[in-house]
């Protein structure tokens, strides 16, 4: 029980390191010595290590590795290790520190043209919905956007709307 | 005290092996066979014949006799793999419950996991009559590049078969497992594993006792058994043209001539040609036999399999970019799986890397040799502790003869192939195939052997939680492995296990850690079908992304999402796993309940869900809806049964 403790409050302690912190290793490491790091942190903490500890002391051991993963992920490459570094001046942890509420995708059975209510915006969400099979999700936009001036107090239609301004985002991200 | 043995599942065969006294050895059954063909077959009196007695059936009863269900298993029945084969295999599939695939035979349907399990249950029985103990855990080898519904199903497999399945292990991590640690200090390795149905490419740096796979990608549908359908369809050709005689029309024909295929295949590995003689199998004037004969060149089996090999090639180059390497950057390439016995594949490789490729432990067998290792590492049985163990040697049975000649590696046409084809049908033989497995020459003389390597004892681990000194590395290059000085047996001689010398070392420590990566990328599904990508490929395993997905309308008690692998941009590309459904979430308005869902890649390379409600940080009833591999209690206690009721018959009755 008491490695399982331990290990609960190294993994509780990772909560407040940056990635750095958690390898061990300078802020201008190489890649060398960031894998190196990761290979003697896996040494320790990679759940294979502990195979002759209870059950739960390897689970929690699993939770700390893969917070390594995750830093040793991000600062083995280039792009992500400036994009963290930025962020890390302004005291964020994590690369993407549980990246809040993305919203959900729209149920698959209900098209755009069941939720518009007037001809003009049935007409609009239909085109809609075509643009959106073949995955054009731009021109979708447009006639979506069209669809909602023709019902300014369809909520759903608007809801639709910003899930795919968000859904752009993301593509182009 | 049961042992926990490594089983190498394969599509066309299965090996099953375990270390013993430091020693991983390939298990033979009662004949003394080490590799078995992975077919089973349904005799009318109800038992299950598995193995060669199999085999030997694939003509006799081919609607009963089940093989290549790899290819299949994990996945859904519209795939355009299932429904290509439902075309070509003499046995019948059909749609099964939650879009599975289920094979009839004898009337009775199996899910592609319960044919599986006959052949473990096999693998089992061998390993049990080998070891003389019971065997309950194993270590079992997929393709690196399966997806979560293959590797669930496998793993279904397993618990079918009565296993507990420690891990499911990659074929080529197994394999550079089994060739252990570099000789000086760190390498980078390929493993290039072409095996009977799948291929896989895995880069590894082999550093501080650590195996790192840095990437891996493979093809689920591509390997040796291609070759034998494109030589086959060379031999309907010949005979159409000689006897106007379309041999696709007769019930199982193609199927007996892509087993002539695979023989062709293998007499050119050795030889330059090949002629084979059928005499009942063309038929003439009024029905009655002609005698046909096929005559196939290596330079013109190599044109036609040429496809085939650079289309591996093509996966390499992908696992290079992926790593951000370059061929020239890899220190050493394996060969794996039977399919690299064919010279030109060799020759490929070697052009492609620029580097001569290893073949120094028999290929059928380094994959279960690994899948040993790894289960002996993973043991927690008491005995395991007690003894200390170094990283195992590989039983001189399995090592391929090195010649320190000119071109070192590339002897792989003289490669002794290990007793697979020895129960052709009468018919079927050709001239030029051995009849049985020809002895394995040992010329140990001054081969480096790798596997036999003493470790030096290593720090005893620093307690924890503390880390290990800062960025120190954990061995020093002075105290690296030495060269154990291994007893040569004469040239020629097979030495028994028992007589082996074990190594022995004082440290605790055992065998290096291996770090593999998820091969496919895991994103769920946006709004116009395009895929947010939560866990990238070649990711390290285990590890997990959290996600919060909000609710868009007031009053929303479920949220769904769609879960795929694969890295097609668009969500319909990928493998769909499956949606999620978190339901029993508390009435709010829109927005106000967030639900973090933690995505988690476990050291199987397997999906696993958890969710939780940020604000009350309840968790919440997670529900994940897989595509045909998933099985509930109820099923598997229905195929359960089913596997209690056939049971498995060495031979069948005569």
């Amino acid at each position: 029980m008491a490695i399982t403790e331990a290990l609960s409050l190294f993994l509780r302690s990772l909560e407040t390191k940056s990635y750095y912190e958690i390898l061990r290793v300078d802020p201008d490491a190489d890649s060398a010595a960031i894998q190196a790091a990761f290979h003697a942190f896996s040494r320790v903490y990679h759940p294979d290590e502990h195979v002759d500890s209870p059950p739960e002391a390897s689970g929690v051991a699993a939770d700390i590795f893969k917070r390594a993963v995750e830093a040793y992920r991000c600062l083995s490459r280039p792009l992500n290790r400036e994009r963290y570094d930025r962020g890390l001046k302004r005291g964020r942890l994590r690369l993407e520190p549980g990246r809040p509420s993305t919203a959900p995708p729209p149920a698959v059975a209900r098209t755009l043209e069941t939720l518009a209510r007037t001809l003009e915006g049935m007409a609009f969400a239909q085109k809609a919905d075509r643009l959106l099979a073949t995955g054009n999700l731009d021109e979708a936009r447009v006639e979506l956007a069209g669809a909602c001036k023709c019902e300014p107090y369809n909520h759903e239609l608007s809801e639709r709307l910003h899930l795919l301004y968000e859904a752009l985002a993301l593509g182009g991200a | 005290m049961a042992v926990a043995v490594g089983i190498d599942l394969g599509t066309t065969n299965t090996v099953v092996a375990a270390v013993r006294d430091e020693v991983v050895t390939t298990l033979s059954d009662s004949d003394g066979e080490r590799i078995f063909p992975s077919v089973v077959s349904f005799h009318p009196s109800g038992s299950v014949l598995v193995g060669r007695a199999a085999l030997d059936r694939r003509l006799i009863d081919a609607p009963n006799t089940i093989y290549s269900v790899k290819r299949l298993i994990g996945r859904p029945w519209d795939s355009p793999e299932v429904q290509q084969a439902r075309a070509q295999l003499p046995f019948e599939l059909r749609e099964g419950p939650k879009s599975g695939t289920v094979v009839v035979a004898r009337g009775e349907h199996f899910t592609l996991p319960e044919i599986s399990a006959f052949v473990l249950r096999q693998a089992k029985a061998v390993a049990e009559a080998a070891l003389g103990e019971p065997v309950e855990r194993a270590v079992i080898t997929v393709p690196a590049n399966f997806n979560d519904l293959q590797r669930a199903a496998t793993k279904t497999a397993g618990r079918l078969a009565g296993l507990d399945v420690m891990r499911i292990l990659n074929e080529p991590t197994a394999a550079a497992l089994a060739y252990g640690q570099p000789d000086h200090g760190r390498e980078r390795i390929a493993v290039f594993d072409l095996g009977g149905g799948t291929f896989d490419v895995s880069l590894l740096d082999l550093a501080d006792d650590v195996f790192e796979v840095l990437a891996t990608a493979g093809d689920t549908a591509l390997g040796g058994d291609d070759i034998d359908v494109i030589v086959a369809e060379r031999m309907v050709e010949d005979m159409l043209s000689k006897h106007r005689f379309d041999a696709r029309t007769m019930p199982a024909g193609f199927a007996r001539l892509r087993i002539l295929g695979e023989q062709i295949k293998r007499a050119l590995s050795a030889s330059d040609e090949h002629q084979l003689e059928v005499d009942d199998f063309v038929p003439g004037n009024r029905g009655a036999s002609v005698k046909w004969r096929f005559r196939m060149t290596r330079p013109e089996l190599e044109w036609a399999s040429l496809v085939i090999v650079e289309r591996a090639l093509t996966v390499c180059q992908r696992a290079l970019e992926s790593a951000g390497l370059v061929p020239n950057q890899i220190d050493r390439i394996i060969l794996v799986g039977g399919a690299t016995r064919m010279p030109m594949v060799a020759r490929k490789v070697e052009q492609f890397f620029g580097r001569a490729p290893t073949v120094r432990i028999n290929p059928d067998e380094v994959v279960a040799l690994g899948a040993a290792i790894q289960a002996d590492l993973l043991d927690r049985s008491p005995k395991r502790t007690s003894i200390p163990a170094s990283h195992p040697r590989i039983d001189e049975q399995s090592v391929v003869a090195v010649r320190p000649s000119a071109a070192p590696s590339l002897d792989v046409p003289d490669l002794p192939i290990v007793g697979v084809h020895s129960s052709f049908p009468p018919a079927a033989r050709s001239k030029s195939a051995p009849a049985s497995e020809p002895p394995i020459e040992l010329d140990l003389g001054d081969t480096a052997l790798g596997p036999a390597l003493v470790l030096p004892p290593l720090p005893p681990l620093p307690q924890l939680p503390a880390l290990p000194s800062r960025r120190a590395p954990p061995s020093p290059a002075a105290s690296r492995p030495a060269l154990a000085p291994a007893a040569v047996p004469a040239p020629g001689a097979r030495p028994k296990v028992a007589t082996s010398t074990a190594i022995r070392r004082g440290a605790k420590r055992r065998g290096p850690l291996l770090i593999d990566v998820t091969p496919l990328s895991l994103s769920v599904e946006t709004a116009g079908g395009f895929c947010d990508v939560l866990i990238d490929a070649n990711m390290p395993i285990p590890c997990d992304r959290t996600r919060s997905f909000g609710t868009a309308k007031d009053g929303q008690t479920s949220v769904h999402l769609r879960v795929a692998q694969g890295e097609g941009r668009r969500f319909a590309d990928n493998t769909l796993l499956g949606e999620l459904e978190l339901s029993g979430l508390r009435a709010a308005p829109r927005g106000a309940v967030e639900i973090a869902v933690i995505f988690e890649i476990d050291a199987d390379g397997m999906l696993n869900v958890r969710a939780r409600d940020v604000r009350t940080g309840n968790e919440t009833a997670a529900r994940i809806q897989l595509v045909g591999a998933q099985v509930d209690a109820a099923d598997l206690d229905a195929m359960r049964a089913r596997q209690v009721a056939h049971p498995l018959a060495a031979r069948g009755p005569r």
